[in-house]
């Protein structure tokens, strides 16, 4: 008897909980990162992703990271210092109140209060004010020329005024009400959050009725309930595991170039470092090709000498990466009075970047093979941050640097004001100014090749890669794509 | 022995008294939560915020009582990354890690004691050389390896259960037998032990030799005095069952206390950390009187007076 029920009762935990599917159609993604609130202005793309659902920027970006209209139709300069946006009308929050330039006006205003700790601010820091035209147009001012400000914009996600006035900046955070193809319906933190598909969407309503972003921190987790049909999209499949998705049968990755340039930053007030003739001979003793094949799978792309990604304004097109030459690594070193007793630890941290530990070790062994003394220093997240504010990282230490479409986001990392290298170059700090100083793209760019020249020559950094981006997609649905900025973008998914 | 339950909890604030210390000056030591915590565009306006809120402008000595003034009030003070306070946020995941942990240490005493007398009835028979070997097997298999084993072989391949998430009774069995895993090998093996000691006490043979069957030795007077070293080391293993819960919890997408413990650890969210490390110091001192107690129901010989 008791071997029955105990076999009844396995039979019952095998019965599977379709039942309800067929009547409505539930998209679940398997999130990698999930952010702790859904409080706005957080400073992680997770949590803009999360926010992106219910709530729309005036200027969207899209999975290739170009520029679209979305709250804002249209947009034109009144003087250098000075936008004026044409707001979409007839757009409603899913309370109902109609969306205005009275919310674009709070919005911005709440931004750039330093109170509000936005910290998304620094995307359009120069913003100095914002009025009112009429119900529909809006006019922002900066402070000074700001060339990426509607770049920066579509960062900002739009949040309705009366909201805020009537319940309180918790209880938005809590309960978030936007314009966005979704509506808030379950926050459950450290689980999962739960919407509702928004029928009058103004973009066109999703063609299913429920989204749930689960979150599933552990890669081989994730690409499981991928394959057992738990979720339709995932995040983030581990780059070893990307065989298993495609051969499953049932589902497969979908990658695009991010715009993280993977680099080994140098610290040139360590001897010999203050080198270049170093730097650069350490450049050369790494096997850049062999290390994209072999670790990051051929995924992502190798960076040409600079800092930037392919295609990203500011990009330099006549920069090549150096060739793998061992030999005259070791010539120039020998040349350069290194001593191959200095010790090299490379300090990373362990899971902050696709196959990050992984990767330091191998040039940690390439550096080996031509004498350097280069050993691999992992250091737990926390003590990364505190060594990175006190610069002392060390000589050599690994970061990856985003751009989102505009040099200008990546290239201030170069700078004296970025505090994060302590190389300086008066040119290049003079470029980079001139730059941000100008709305002419011609110029812009002109100014941004030389500054990767620059870069290419002084070798603040090894750059090694641009990092992918890997989804894991159910063969049931289709029109998802794979995001460059890991902003989950689903109004064109569809069940097949 | 109600005096001595007393005493026990008497004892219990000293025990997280010690546990508040060390937490402190842990996450003290290893980097200043401001500079971990706000990003890189933080303004100085936001550094002096929430350093005057952390109260890091004061010295140490000084931190440590306003932490434990606060504490006197159950107050651990806002979490930095969730909203609301930092108790708030520990005890709507206490409930998983409980049933967790709860399903998961049943499993390992009921199925670890009915392996260890099997072993040690029929011992160094067949039955008894597959289960310690199995117990062996389990005792030397990482766990983060076998719930991915679980997961491929009952999910993927069978597909009889979910491969994680929190919801029904589904949810729960594949996270439960990954944690009992960790604990079973070794009830198996001191069960075994226990009773086989006992087998060769003058009692057992006096009651063989009047006349008892095997199984009425077994059930009356072996099991009731195996059952103290069991308890003890019970008690020693909340501990680990605890440790346990962080990786199963990581693999499974469980939402429990031992994942947001790592996650808060990551931010330097001292708040949650330090709450988070309270109630699984309370969790290992209250198991551990509750099997003290036990004990001594047990065993007269150990009642206190």
């Amino acid at each position: 008897m008791k071997r029955c029920s105990a076999l009844a009762l396995v039979a019952l935990l095998a019965i599977p909980v379709a039942a309800s599917a067929a009547a409505e159609k539930t998209l679940t993604v398997g999130a990698a990162v999930f952010p702790d609130s859904l409080r706005s202005g957080a400073s992680s793309y997770a949590s803009l992703s999360l926010l992106a659902q219910t709530n729309d920027p005036l200027i969207a970006r899209d999975n290739k990271g170009d520029l679209h209209s979305a709250l804002a139709t249209s947009w034109e300069p009144v003087d250098p210092t000075t936008m004026r946006f044409h707001l979409r009308q007839g757009v409603k929050f899913s309370d109902g109140t109609e969306f205005t330039a009275d919310d674009v006006v709070f919005t911005i205003g709440r931004v750039i209060d330093p109170a509000t700790a936005y910290a998304m601010l620094s995307r359009i820091g120069q913003v100095a004010s914002v009025t009112a035209v009429d119900k529909y147009t809006v006019d922002i001012k900066t402070k000074t020329v700001f060339p990426t400000l509607l770049r920066g914009l579509s960062d900002i996600i739009m949040e309705p005024k009366h909201y805020y006035e009537q319940a309180g900046a918790a209880a938005v955070a809590g309960h978030p009400i936007g314009t966005g193809p979704f509506i808030f319906q379950e926050w459950v933190p450290g689980d999962h959050y739960t919407l509702t598909t928004n029928k009058a969407y103004w973009g066109g309503a999703p063609k299913f009725d429920k989204l749930v972003i689960r979150t599933i921190p552990d890669g081989s987790t994730r690409v499981a309930s991928l394959v057992a049909g738990e979720s339709q999209v995932i995040e983030e499949v581990p780059i070893d595991l990307t065989d298993q998705v495609n051969t499953s049968g049932g589902a497969k990755v979908e990658e695009i170039s991010t715009t993280v340039g993977l680099v080994l930053t140098f610290d040139p007030t360590i001897k010999p470092f203050d080198n270049p003739k170093v730097r650069e001979a350490f450049d050369y003793a790494v096997n850049k090709p062999l290390i994209l094949q072999q670790i990051l799978k051929g995924q992502g792309e190798l960076l040409q000498g600079q800092v930037l990604t392919k295609g990203v304004l500011g990009w330099n097109p006549d920069l090549k990466a150096r060739p793998y030459d061992p030999d005259l690594a070791r010539k120039m070193l020998q040349e350069a009075g290194y001593d191959f007793n200095t010790p090299v630890p490379i300090a990373t941290q362990n899971g902050k970047y696709v196959s990050d530990t992984d990767i330091c070790n191998a040039v940690a062994g390439m550096l080996n093979q031509i004498g350097v003394k280069a050993t691999v220093n992992v250091i737990e997240g926390g003590v990364f941050m505190q060594m990175t504010n006190a610069q002392k990282l060390g000589p050599l230490y690994m970061v990856g640097w985003y751009s989102v479409g505009d040099a200008d986001f990546a290239s201030v990392w170069y700078t004296k004001g970025g505090y994060r290298t302590k190389w300086v170059d008066p040119e290049y700090e003079a470029l980079f100014v001139a730059a941000r100083s100008t709305n002419d793209v011609a110029e812009r760019v002109k100014d941004y090749h030389r500054m990767m020249q620059i870069l290419n020559e002084q070798n603040p950094s090894m750059f090694l890669f641009g990092l992918p981006s890997l989804y894991g997609l159910s063969d049931s649905v289709t029109g998802f794509g794979a995001a460059a900025d890991k902003i989950l973008r689903l109004t064109q998914v569809q069940f097949k | 022995m109600v005096g001595y339950i007393i005493r026990r909890l008497l004892f219990l604030p000293l025990t997280l008294l010690l546990v508040a210390f060390v937490t402190f000056v842990v996450l003290r030591l290893t980097g200043n939560p401001v500079d971990i915590f706000l990003d890189i565009n933080r303004t100085p306006e936001q550094v002096a915020a929430l350093t005057q809120r952390l109260h890091l402008d004061q010295p140490l000595p000084v931190q440590f009582l306003i932490f434990l003034r606060d504490l006197l009030h159950g107050d651990f003070g806002e979490s930095l990354q969730f909203s609301g306070s930092a108790v708030s946020v520990v005890s709507q995941r206490v409930g998983a890690t409980l049933q967790l942990a709860g399903a998961g240490l049943a499993l390992a005493v009921v199925l670890g004691v009915l392996g260890g007398i099997v072993c040690a009835v029929w011992r160094d028979r067949l039955a008894d050389a597959v289960i310690s070997t199995l117990a062996v097997v389990g005792q030397s298999m990482p766990s983060f390896w076998l719930g991915l084993l679980l997961i491929q072989f009952f999910a993927l391949q069978l597909h009889w259960l979910p491969t994680s998430g929190y919801g029904d009774a589904r949810h729960v069995v594949l996270p439960a037998a990954t944690l009992a895993t960790i604990l079973l090998p070794n009830f198996v093996l001191i069960t075994r032990t226990a009773i086989l000691e006992l087998m060769g006490e003058q009692f057992v043979v006096t009651g063989r030799s009047k006349g008892l069957s095997r199984a009425r030795v077994l059930t009356t007077h072996i099991l009731p005095n195996a059952a103290n070293p069991v308890l003890s080391f019970l008690g020693i293993q909340i501990g680990t069952l605890m440790a346990g819960s962080i990786i199963t919890e990581t693999i499974y997408a469980w939402p429990g206390v031992g994942r947001l413990l790592i996650n808060s650890i990551f931010h330097r969210d001292v708040p949650v950390v330090e709450a988070s490390v309270f109630f699984i110091a309370i969790a290992i001192a209250v198991a551990n009187l509750m099997v003290d107690v036990l004990q001594m129901l047990i065993d007269p010989r150990i009642r206190r007076p």
